[in-house]
């Protein structure tokens, strides 16, 4: 009994010293004292975060982001891959300083977490095979395809109650459940499901067999997450995202990553990085 | 960061409903896959100590094919592979059905089979062969021999690797997870995505799955003390 009395208290001791590791830090400090900034990035979802085959190297409209950052403050970038379902410990552990991993700002994030400007703005949509879905109608009592731990997953439960959704772990995986049938379509923002329509036109089995259907259920702007409290940081992120803003840098990521010749090219339309409270209220 | 333990969020209301809706799944799940995968193992078991050399060896490759393939691998492979090998129109029906389920029930008992029919062999080895050969000599035929004299004797010797096994099929099926199954480890998730209160609702899916471990080893124990027992007359 002694024992077990003993295994338990040193248990208790363990979690303990895990909750008294994540003290609020001044992370711009420890960044250029380490020489090295830690961003939390999607691996596998283009146009945002992926792995270039060739040169085994992170490339995406997030990452190129984050290098900005990173060339700003005169460090090296070190690119951890998240998950949208453990992205958000990853940052509060500190294993990661800042998140660039297609973040949708929301009221209950932002609790737990500081977000910068919205440096990206899309809408939840669908993908689907060509002419399947042609209102939200199409899509009552059906089965509908997303991530786990997304805003994708709580926004397509609200607006269709009577779908069943179906949560993988990834968008591709979601996308091989439309190809399969297993689901009606997929949802997410629409710049990740352009990506993913990009990959499936350059395949010639699956080209010209699938569309976004104009149909939107909300908008989604994507903030860069940092450790809530850690004003210094957010207040350097926000102003060097201005400051793209005004030198042309931004809107040359976006050329890059979703212009007309890009592998999904999308609108930009009136989207400019500014000061703005988008998703917080 | 200050971590606030939140405790009432999976005591009660909304999010205590997801709970409780992904044990039920949970449950459903292991006790389909439990039932099927200890006929399966039986069947399997019988197959690889016959006489007939084709079946003995089909029931080998079997055992060393799923036994030493990663579950989750086997999980997809039923879910997202199947569509390459079923005509589309079985394909289609399936998807109407609820496919993710039956996907999640037969990779479960296809690779706990594979351990039970092992165990059930292991069982029926341990049985002194002139069991069989009396039973055999007294006009039992093989089956019948089997099924009478031997298997009882035996799958009372397997209930402990037994409730092992049962015990890792209920542990396991967390992994249908991954396919969109909503057992319990994917509402805890939910209810982490939705509320970030990540320690209470993995504590609570902990706990339930401690309850639901100690409520299946209890039932095989008083399985095994009122009804083998009495056959053995001790």
């Amino acid at each position: 009994m002694g024992k077990k009395i003993g295994m338990l208290v040193l248990a208790l001791a363990m979690l303990g010293a895990l909750r008294g590791s994540a003290l609020a830090a001044d992370t711009l400090a420890e960044v250029k004292k380490n020489g090295v900034l830690v961003a939390g990035v999607k691996d596998s979802l283009p146009p945002f975060g992926s792995v270039d085959p060739k040169t085994k190297e992170f490339v995406g409209y997030d990452i190129d982001f984050v290098k900005y950052l990173a060339k700003k403050l005169g460090v090296k970038v070190e690119f951890k891959p998240v998950t949208s379902a453990n992205r958000m410990p990853m940052l509060m552990e500190s294993r990661v300083d800042i998140l660039a991993a297609t973040m949708t700002k929301n009221p209950e994030r932002a609790k737990q977490i500081d977000f910068s400007y919205t440096y990206f703005l899309t809408g939840q949509k669908f993908l689907a095979k060509k002419g399947a879905v042609k209102s939200l109608k199409d899509l009552e009592g059906k089965k509908i395809g997303t991530a786990k731990g997304s805003t994708s997953e709580q926004n397509v439960k609200k607006s269709i109650p009577s779908a069943t959704v179906l949560s993988f772990d990834d968008y591709p995986q979601g996308v091989l459940a439309v190809q399969q049938g297993k689901v009606i379509a997929v949802t997410t923002d629409e710049s990740i499901l352009a990506g993913q329509l990009g990959k499936l036109e350059k395949n010639p089995a699956t080209k010209g067999k699938f569309e976004i259907p104009d149909l939107s259920i909300s908008e989604e702007p994507y903030g860069l997450g940092m450790r809530k409290g850690d004003a210094n940081f957010v207040k350097f992120v926000n102003d060097t995202l201005l400051e793209m803003e005004k030198n042309g840098e931004a809107k040359k990521i976006f050329e890059r990553w979703f212009g007309p010749n890009s592998d999904s090219p999308i609108a930009r339309g009136k989207f400019k990085i500014t000061a703005d409270k988008r998703g917080l209220q | 960061m200050n971590y606030q333990f939140d405790w009432a969020i999976v005591a009660s209301g909304k999010y205590f409903d997801w709970i409780v809706s992904g044990l039920y799944v949970t449950i459903k799940l292991s006790v389909v896959s439990i039932a099927l995968s200890f006929l399966v193992g039986l069947v399997i078991a019988i197959m690889r100590m016959s006489h007939v050399r084709p079946v003995r060896w089909f029931a080998h490759g079997y055992l060393e094919f799923f036994r030493n393939t990663p579950l989750l691998v086997q999980i997809f492979f039923w879910y997202f592979g199947s569509y390459k090998i079923l005509p589309l129109a079985v394909n289609d029906w399936m998807v109407r059905q609820d496919f993710e389920f039956a996907a999640a029930v037969i990779a479960l008992t296809i690779y706990t089979s594979a351990f039970i029919a092992e165990d059930i062999r292991s069982g029926v080895r341990s049985i002194p062969k002139e069991q069989m050969e009396a039973a055999r000599s007294s006009g039992f035929s093989y089956i019948r021999s089997m099924q009478y004299i031997i298997l009882p004797q035996a799958v009372r010797l397997t209930i402990p690797p037994l409730i092992n096994q049962f015990l890792n099929l209920m542990k396991n099926s967390s992994l249908a997870m991954t396919i969109g199954v909503a057992e319990l480890m994917y509402q805890a998730r939910q209810v982490e995505s939705y509320t970030f209160k990540g320690f209470e609702a993995f504590s609570a899916a902990t706990l339930v799955y401690l309850a639901l471990s100690f409520t299946i080893t209890g039932l095989m124990t008083l399985y095994d003390k009122k009804v083998l027992q009495p056959i053995k007359g001790r």
